[in-house]
């Protein structure tokens, strides 16, 4: 069987645990043996990106570590990815673990890509009869050159009706922490964005990203918007079962 | 924080509120943006045209003195003069010193943003020398003492109903919103000076090494006026400018042309290398070229940055960027706005005042994509960070805040125990109706997202509970 | 201010020369790759071309059959003088002229403010911009810009198909050594500073002729 490791992102862990559980769900699903190794706990992003990197280039030893014996890491965030396989490089270049983290970027996956690219499975038995539009994460758009697996996912799952939303590949706005120090741009951003999503006619707006869920999520909330945000693994992970048996919750979540 | 940043958090709360301006940048933008896309498709191969470009450009700033040198001599042989300004304040002083003593009353500006970035014309106007800017988008806002909103489209910011009352009141023989008659009245207006002027200064897009010639791309036919009718010509440019030869216009003209404004080409690509020569029948007497420093041997230094000096100043990384789209031109504060000016205010004007503007950025990579000439634009956004955070020049807070970021995550058990510790307190917050408020330590995040409430168990704990614990 | 007084020269020179003992990165790609399409026709190009920029280009069998189409547009115009640059052609051409118009020749000096359009040669036309290439010699900087009205005699053996073409042109011709300007003029001036709507005639030339006689007789 084959195996994979799983790179669960920081605060999905802590704040959005059901895209890690679907994720883990869909992996098993097309007959991969999934493990966790717990010694994880962040790639190092948060540091990278305000500049700190010093404090960053510690926790990507770390990483590289944890992750160097696994074949197949699949993470469940575009921008996750894209700081290991882009930025880990230049992060450690000159250190000793140059070549490896060159060397693990390249086994390190996001979810869809994993999926149609490695894989090769774009139909995954799911079902999710709602109108679903697609956000294009900036990472995984224009860093990891990711747009067409999603919707060749999507295509898949019986009963859902994909609608192109206007500028789905502007930026939602969230940018890490440029979503605190500057947040009344971020959230004018994410309410553009939010504006196009209710434009679209869509139930629910997806991405590869769960950090822009959260972000458009907490705005089309604060709108009072019948929109809701899921992960791609959360509707790829529902079956016509599991759709009857578990239905998602009315209410706003940021799933 | 810098006064700067201040100034910077302070508008851009202002514009990120006000839907009027943010509608009026999308309308300009969507219309850029679908000329620029019909601009592209005109090339067999855009991919090649900015490759191409790419190339021209770092050939001629990893040779800059060897191009300037052989710029500065066919210049010199044709009667120019060139002089090297380390600063603004050196830039400024010669302009004066020619317009003082060869009598100037009156100077027509073509566009120029090395003039705006060393801050000529309030110095020129001291010794009372009047400054006429001639661009219409440059006018318009001179008009109404405002800095251009964008250096390409200096008033999109602006409606005809703008425009024509401002006419209407600096004008006066005007009285009408119908472009075409708002742009006769500037013709008419403009037309006087031009004749009247005695020295024309224009800026350059390019600096050609092979032919001693500087190219000045217009639309308008102002660029034109201010280069051929007053006296003396003076040209004011960034000495990355240069190019090494007048061929590598047939790829650059097309392309600048296509990021700037969408169009195959601009109406009026000149190329202009000394005052009128012995057997012409017009052009200036005098023809100046100063060459401004102005920090630019500093970038180059820094090898990891200097393609920002390969920028040809077309505009599109501006166009593209959401954050521009939201706050637009002017919160910026600084001459060069949009992604471009993010990256190179802090290397002009400091990094300890200016890093704030490379912070303000999702990093989304648009104007990456965007730039026509290949500058890897929001990476460099984050080597400016990382300098800033090396030399200092952040708040302790974030230092420190940092510092405990990295205790942290560099344990799991720490790690863990601090995400319960944190959902916990979420938990109590909402329970209290206090999240959002200024009770609440993340309200910068949570009085824009009302949250449901967190998880009560993460993943790893979840995990553990299916899987066993490991 | 003299070269003798530019101390900043040197300084500035040196911190380049310094800069560059370190060399840049380099990024590949392949750039020997033709960036446009090649141009089929280059007459139905540049007429093509003129179109859509809105060069007013009018295709004459030869000289003689753009002289009249010239002298409509100059009939249809204001009173005022015309400015012509003078070569053998245009003398001859503009022989009929001089009755309704007062003519001023290149030879006189530069264009008045106050004449209604300018005739000049051009150096080529490009055919893949619709555009004309003039240079100092071609009746001098103004004569293109000053007046509502430019006209261009041009012959179809004047035309080069790119801009490749016509930089190899000038090159080969030595232009940059014979003149202190050249001007690759493509319509007539305009603007979009307003609302993004195109106006016609900003501070050059509303209307920009191109008369093209096919035989150069």
């Amino acid at each position: 069987m084959p195996k994979a490791s799983l790179f669960i992102p920081c605060f999905v862990d802590q704040l959005a645990p059901e895209v890690g559980l679907d994720t883990v769900r869909l992996l098993r699903r097309i007959g991969y043996e999934v493990e966790f190794r717990s010694e994880q706990t962040c790639c190092g992003q948060p540091a990278f990106n305000t500049g700190y990197w010093n404090d960053a280039r510690p926790i990507a030893e770390r990483f590289v570590n944890i992750f160097r014996s696994a074949e197949v890491v699949v993470c469940p965030s575009g921008s996750c990815t894209t700081m290991v396989r882009n930025f880990y490089p230049e992060l450690l270049a000159g250190t000793s673990l140059e070549q490896e983290a060159a060397q693990l970027g390249q086994r390190v996956y996001e979810f869809s890509e994993f999926l149609v690219k490695v894989a090769q499975v774009t139909d995954l038995g799911a079902a999710f009869p709602h109108k679903v539009a697609v956000h294009d994460s900036c990472h995984g758009l224009r860093e990891l050159h990711l747009k067409q697996e999603s919707r060749e996912l999507l295509r898949h799952v019986r009963g859902v009706e994909l609608v192109e939303m206007a500028y789905s590949e502007d930026c939602c706005g969230f940018g890490g922490t440029f979503a605190a120090k500057f947040n009344m741009i971020s959230a004018a951003m994410g309410d553009a964005k939010a504006g196009y999503i209710e434009t679209s006619g869509a139930e629910y707006v997806t991405a590869s990203d769960p950090s822009c869920l959260m972000h458009i999520g907490g705005i089309l909330r604060r709108r009072n918007s019948k929109v809701r945000t899921i992960h791609l693994s959360g509707i790829l992970a529902q079956t016509a079962a599991s759709a009857e048996r578990h239905p998602r919750p009315a209410a706003g979540g940021a799933r | 924080m810098s006064t700067a940043a201040r100034e910077f958090l302070r508008h851009a709360a202002e514009k990120s509120a006000d839907l009027v301006h943010r509608g009026v940048i999308r309308k300009g933008i969507d219309q850029y943006n679908a000329a620029a896309g019909r601009g592209r498709a005109r090339f067999s191969d855009w991919e090649a045209a900015r490759q191409k470009c790419y190339e021209i450009k770092w050939e001629a700033v990893n040779n800059l003195d060897r191009y300037l040198l052989e710029f500065e001599r066919r210049v010199k042989e044709r009667g120019g003069h060139v002089f090297w300004a380390e600063n603004s304040e050196q830039a400024r002083q010669y302009v004066a010193g020619v317009a003082t003593s060869r009598g100037v009353k009156k100077i027509v500006k073509s566009k120029s943003m090395v003039s705006e970035e060393i801050q000529l014309a309030p110095a020129l106007e001291k010794l009372g020398i009047k400054v006429v800017e001639t661009d219409l988008g440059e006018y318009i806002v001179q008009l109404r003492n405002e800095p251009p909103y964008h250096i390409v489209t200096p008033a999109m910011h602006l409606s005809r109903a703008d425009i024509a009352a401002l006419f209407k009141e600096k004008l006066g023989d005007v009285d009408t919103d119908d472009p075409p008659q708002l742009v006769a009245a500037a013709r008419r207006s403009l037309r006087r000076d031009f004749f009247s002027a005695e020295m024309g200064i224009s800026g350059a897009n390019f600096l050609v090494a092979d032919a001693g010639m500087i190219a000045l791309t217009t639309n308008e036919g102002n660029g034109r006026l201010s280069t051929s009718i007053p006296r003396i010509h003076l040209v004011l440019s960034g000495i990355e400018k240069v190019i090494p030869r007048l061929q590598d216009l047939a790829t650059l003209w097309p392309v600048l042309a296509t990021s700037g404004t969408g169009q195959p080409i601009t109406c009026y690509n000149t190329l202009i290398g000394g005052p009128r020569g012995p057997n012409e029948i017009d052009g200036p007497e005098e023809f100046h070229v100063v060459l401004v420093d102005n920090g630019r041997s500093q970038l180059l230094a820094e090898v990891g940055e200097r393609e920002v000096l390969h920028c040809v100043r077309c505009g599109a990384c501006i166009n593209a960027c959401p954050v521009f789209r939201t706050v637009g031109g002017h919160t910026y504060g600084t001459t060069y706005m949009g992604p471009i000016g993010s990256v190179l205010t802090p290397h002009l004007r400091g990094l300890p005042d200016f890093n704030h503007l490379s912070y303000a950025s999702s990093l989304c990579g648009a104007c990456t994509d965007a730039c026509p000439v290949k500058i890897d634009l929001h990476h460099h956004l984050l080597h400016n960070r990382r300098d800033a955070v090396n030399a200092a020049a952040r708040p302790l807070t974030e230092r420190l805040a940092f510092k405990m970021w990295r205790w942290t995550v560099g344990n799991p058990g720490r790690f863990s125990f601090a995400g319960g510790v944190m959902r916990a307190g979420m938990r109590v917050l909402q329970a209290l109706k206090l999240d959002g408020t200024l009770l609440d330590p993340a309200r910068a995040w949570t009085k824009n997202h009302p949250s449901p409430p967190p998880p009560p168990k993460s993943f790893r704990e979840l995990w553990g509970k299916q899987n066993g614990a490991r | 201010m003299e070269p003798a007084e530019n101390l900043g020269r040197e300084r500035i020179l040196e911190r380049i020369r310094t800069a560059l003992r370190e060399p840049a990165p380099r990024h590949p790609g392949a750039a020997d790759k033709s960036i446009f399409a090649p141009v089929g026709d280059p007459l139905e190009r540049f007429q093509q071309e003129c179109a859509a920029n809105i060069t007013e280009c009018v295709v004459t069998p030869d000289l003689a059959a753009s002289e009249r189409a010239i002298r409509d547009v100059l009939a249809a115009l204001p009173p005022g003088p015309i400015f012509v640059h003078d070569t053998p052609d245009l003398r001859r051409l503009s022989a009929d002229w001089q009755s309704d118009r007062s003519l001023q020749w290149s030879s006189e000096g530069a264009p008045q403010e106050s004449v209604q359009a300018t005739i000049t040669t051009a150096e080529a036309l490009v055919a893949m911009t619709g555009s004309v290439l003039v240079s100092a010699a071609c009746g001098g900087r103004a004569s293109s810009v000053i007046a509502p009205v430019h006209i261009v005699v041009a012959t179809r053996d004047q035309l080069v198909p790119d801009l490749e073409a016509a930089f190899t042109y000038i090159r080969q011709r030595e232009l940059p050594l014979k003149n202190s300007y050249l001007c690759l003029i493509t319509g007539s001036s305009r603007t979009a500073d307003i609302e993004k709507i195109l106006v016609m005639g900003a501070h050059g030339p509303r209307r920009l002729i191109v008369a093209l006689s096919l035989k150069a007789g």
